[in-house]
């Protein structure tokens, strides 16, 4: 008997990951920006997870010990696979981004390009807290870092993205 | 006073005590370049985040389901015994009717041989504690896929779609390939296959794709009969079930 309500504990379990899915999407999606690699990633987290799930210290804390596993992986695979290949717009357009002559033509960036052009622990705050919506502290565990390194990185990252999303003609007077 | 960013950003990010958020309040209705900065915050959160939402609502890709559902899970659940794999055969006898306790065991086994060795893409059925459950195009048919919307050459084909005595929802459906007919029911964790049949014939001509009750094997009409409460849904309850995510 014991051994089936062990069994069905990992079921639900499964379930509740179902359940969490497409949130692990998102944000691999904000992290990685690209489906592709986003998704591959998701799969990664899912069987580490559940390679370790004797590492989940409370049932509440699931999303965000996906969270943090996804966090990881992104560390390991995805941003190195990341760096190798261009960004969406080549290095020499986005120092002229806001140059008015430029910002003319091309359109505004698109909030995709623009996250994707944070260093990637502000992208990782502004993803954490603002797309998933975790608390401070739950962000700072998912990051692993105090939450005072979250806070600041936050709040840089979201200078940054309030300036590439402003307006061309406003952004550096 | 004033107010840093970081401040303003926390009481944005619903981060800031009682007293913290009396005090942004008060600073915003004294000082319009308090509410204009806490106006730009609120926005470029809701904007970011609503550029991202859209991936929510995508179709979660099959693999990533059957990761979810196959992957080996470690050996100990949070301070509990070790698990060992369990046998098919010991849920199966427990979790399915009687009826299908007798035809299954045979039939599925046979069938499930089929839709394993079915080359191609990925599997539309997964096992799961020795239970068959639908799965990639299948479970994505079952789940939005109405009757009266079907157009030809679509991989899953509905038939009846009704309410079981068990209160949960159930729906026949065809496939071509793999050429299979059966009935599934909505439970927790997906839809469970009550029974398969290879004996259900799809009209054969390629086009013509409709299956009538008189097309269905004897299996799957035993097992509708047997499970059937009331009237197969009509086309509105068929929609409003769905909608409602097939929840009794």
């Amino acid at each position: 008997m014991q051994m089936s309500g062990m069994n069905s504990q990992i079921e639900e379990l499964r379930d509740r990951i179902i359940a969490i899915l497409p949130r692990l999407r998102r944000f691999a999606r904000s992290l990685s920006g690209n489906a592709h690699d986003a998704d591959d990633l998701v799969q990664i987290t899912v069987e580490r997870a559940l390679g370790r799930i004797e590492q989940l210290r409370a049932d509440s804390q699931l999303a965000a010990w996906l969270f943090g596993i996804l966090r990881n992986a992104w560390i390991d695979e995805g941003r190195s696979r990341h760096r190798r290949e261009p960004l969406h717009l080549p290095a020499e357009l986005a120092e002229n981004v806001g140059d008015p002559a430029i910002g003319s033509q091309a359109e505004l960036l698109s909030v995709q390009d623009a996250l994707a052009r944070l260093p990637d622990e502000q992208r990782l705050a502004v993803s954490v807290v603002l797309i998933e919506g975790f608390s401070y502290k739950e962000a700072a565990e998912i990051m692993n870092v105090p939450v005072g390194t979250l806070t600041s990185r936050l709040a840089r990252g979201r200078k940054a993205l309030q300036e590439m999303l402003s307006e061309p003609a406003q952004v550096r007077q | 006073m004033s107010l840093s960013d970081e401040v303003l950003m926390a009481y944005v990010d619903d981060e800031l005590d009682a007293q913290g958020r009396i005090e942004v309040e008060a600073a915003m209705a004294a000082d319009s370049d308090v509410a204009r900065r806490v106006g730009e915050h609120r926005a470029l959160r809701a904007r970011v985040r609503s550029a991202f939402d859209p991936v929510l609502d995508e179709p979660v890709p099959a693999r990533l389901l059957d990761v979810v559902r196959t992957a080996p899970a470690t050996a100990t659940a949070p301070a509990q015994a070790r698990v060992v794999p369990r046998t098919a055969r010991d849920v199966r006898t427990r979790s399915l009717p009687r009826w299908a306790a007798l035809a299954a065991s045979v039939l599925v086994g046979i069938l499930a041989g089929r839709f394993a060795f079915h080359g191609g893409g990925p599997g539309v059925i997964a096992t799961r504690n020795g239970q068959m459950m639908a799965s990639g195009v299948l479970a994505d048919a079952l789940t939005s896929q109405l009757a009266v919307q079907q157009r030809v050459g679509q991989p899953v084909h509905i038939g009846v779609s009704f309410r079981a005595k068990s209160g949960e929802y159930c729906r026949t459906f065809s496939m071509r390939a793999p050429a299979v007919t059966g009935l599934a029911c909505h439970a927790a964790k997906g839809w469970r296959l009550q029974v398969l049949s290879g004996a259900g014939r799809v009209a054969a001509d390629a086009g013509n794709y409709r299956q009538a009750a008189s097309s269905l094997p004897p299996a799957v009409v035993a097992a509708v009969t047997d499970e059937i409460s009331g009237d197969p849904l009509d086309a509105r309850a068929e929609r409003l079930a769905r909608n409602r995510g097939w929840q009794p």
